[in-house]
């Protein structure tokens, strides 16, 4: 069987992605039976397409020495966006271009359009279904195709499919964690060396881990994106953006931070998803407690109904990390359809 | 209060403490009250309040101590085993009265914003009482402070309302337990 793939998306992640395929599309031929091939890969402003498949090492050498996919060797086009999607054929959708929390797009209307051809869809992108997760996973059953999104929550952490999959005779109650690893590389650095948020941000920065506009990190609305999708997919809870309670950490000083620990606990942005409460703010964890992961790592502690809690903790970010979580989703639909 | 005291120190800022209220027959007889008062000690058990009723002997000729003990649960527990054991007469173990603590970290400009106005309005609820505040000040002018409530048992959600008020009011960033 061949899997053709549309890869939207070429920055990290989508490198990452095309460079997880090039390291196991063996395997995964061996063990599920399926070819992977990337027909079509599109960055900002262009793509490259190729029904016969295109090379991964290739595609990613084209974007960091020449900027542009268009410039791949004979296949590099100017066909861009949504456009990429007619022009070749294709059985799934990779989605991971920039999240945008404000319309969703342009995550939402490609991921629609792949529904309506009846394609299955992995996304890594958290802007439509924070603002309109209901439309998408409705049209998703409605087209009877699937869609995974393991890769929007934690990166490689994984909780979606844990949730739903390895504790699925349980009821989820609530969940608790610490959704974003650039915060919680800030707090860590901060609580580690006593320095003030200004210079641990701008350090943050400086090495990546923070980007220049930090806004969407640093003020919780990263972490409010994934409590929304946790609340919709796992507690059932038709919730949306706004309705998430968001306090960021950029007004924790190293004061607060040294009061907390002189009394045994850290400071850390939580996220908390309960069926009345979605919530992002600063709180004290215990010192020991499950709560304290520190650098960039996130965890999350599920409060189930049977298994009582289930704790788990992995790389929230990362090139290869968050494709790791979407070859999983993509590995799943094949073994749906073998 | 040595052990409560040690315990909140070491930062074990959620200790359940009980409180309970024993009434404990004895002889009247010389040392009798030591006898009752001495296995307290070491059992992690602080006495909050002792009153010897010789007033109120009994046909047999024995006195009743009413005795008002503070410590974690496991250890009141002990105390009144060990009463048994020693064959002291408990005549009464009554309602048990839960406290916690909770703590929070306030960020702000904690002092001009009235801070004896933010303690008043906490220890105005019944079963609240602010029993730490570790205020320390910053270049910038916002101060932190760590702020410890003691609470009775089911006035977490009332104390904590409030101080979101407050902080709410007058600007605070409030962190609290998760």
């Amino acid at each position: 069987m061949e899997c053709k793939i549309i890869l939207m998306g070429f920055g990290s992640v989508g490198q990452g992605i095309a460079n997880v395929i090039a390291m196991k599309k063996d395997i995964i031929k061996d063990n599920y039976d399926a070819e992977l091939k990337l027909v079509a890969v599109a960055d900002s402003s262009s793509s490259a397409i190729c029904q016969e498949g295109l090379d991964e090492q290739l595609l990613i050498d084209t974007k960091k020495n020449k900027g542009k996919l268009s410039n791949y060797p004979e296949y590099g086009s100017d066909i861009s966006g949504i456009d990429v999607l007619d022009a070749v054929e294709y059985d799934c959708l990779i989605e991971c271009t920039p999240t945008n929390k404000e319309t969703g797009e342009p995550a939402y209307s490609l991921t629609m359009k792949a529904f309506e051809a009846r394609k299955d869809v992995v996304t890594s992108n958290k802007g439509h279904l924070a603002l309109r997760f209901k439309d998408v996973i409705d049209a998703a059953e409605k087209n009877n195709v699937q869609f995974r999104y393991e890769a929007t929550v934690g990166g490689a952490m994984p909780i979606i499919n844990c949730a739903k999959d390895t504790l699925s005779s349980c009821k989820i109650e609530s969940i608790t964690g610490i959704l974003n690893g650039t915060t919680n590389y800030i707090l860590s650095r901060m609580t580690a060396e006593g320095s003030s948020y200004e210079d641990i941000l701008k350090e943050s920065q400086e090495l990546g881990i923070a980007e220049t506009d930090p806004t969407a990190d640093v003020e919780g609305e990263d972490a409010a994106c994934k409590t929304v999708i946790l609340a919709n997919s796992l507690l059932g809870v038709d919730a949306t953006y706004t309705d998430v309670e968001v306090i960021g950490i950029s007004n924790i000083t190293s004061e607060a931070i040294e009061l907390a620990k002189d009394a045994g606990y850290l400071i850390k942005l939580i996220g908390e998803v309960t069926p009345t409460t979605l919530k992002v703010s600063p709180r004290l964890v215990k010192k020991g407690s499950a709560y304290d992961v520190s650098g960039t790592l996130n965890m999350a502690t599920i409060k189930t109904d049977l298994a009582d809690e289930i704790t788990v903790v992995g790389k929230g970010a990362g090139s290869i990390e968050t494709a790791s979580a979407m070859i999983t989703d993509l590995i799943s639909i094949l073994k749906l359809k073998k | 209060m040595e052990i409560l005291l040690l315990k909140r120190l070491l930062g074990l800022n959620k200790v359940i403490i009980v409180r309970m209220n024993l009434l404990v027959e004895v002889k009247d007889a010389p040392g009798q009250l030591v006898a009752v008062l001495e296995p307290i000690r070491g059992l992690g058990a602080n006495i909050v309040t002792v009153i010897h009723k010789r007033e109120a002997k009994n046909e047999q000729g024995n006195v009743p101590v009413q005795l008002t003990l503070e410590g974690e649960k496991e250890n009141l527990s002990n105390v009144v085993n060990k009463f048994k054991d020693l064959g002291f007469s408990i005549l009464e173990i009554n309602g048990t009265l839960d406290t916690e603590i909770i703590s929070a970290i306030l960020i702000g400009h904690l002092v001009d914003e009235n801070l004896q106005d933010t303690i008043d309005r906490l220890n105005e609820l019944e079963g609240v009482f602010v029993n730490e505040f570790n205020i320390q000040l910053s270049e910038d002018n916002k101060s932190a402070a760590l702020i410890n409530i003691e609470l009775n048992a089911g006035k977490e959600e009332l104390a904590l309302g409030k101080l979101a008020e407050i902080c709410s009011e007058k600007d605070f960033l409030m962190i609290n337990n998760v």
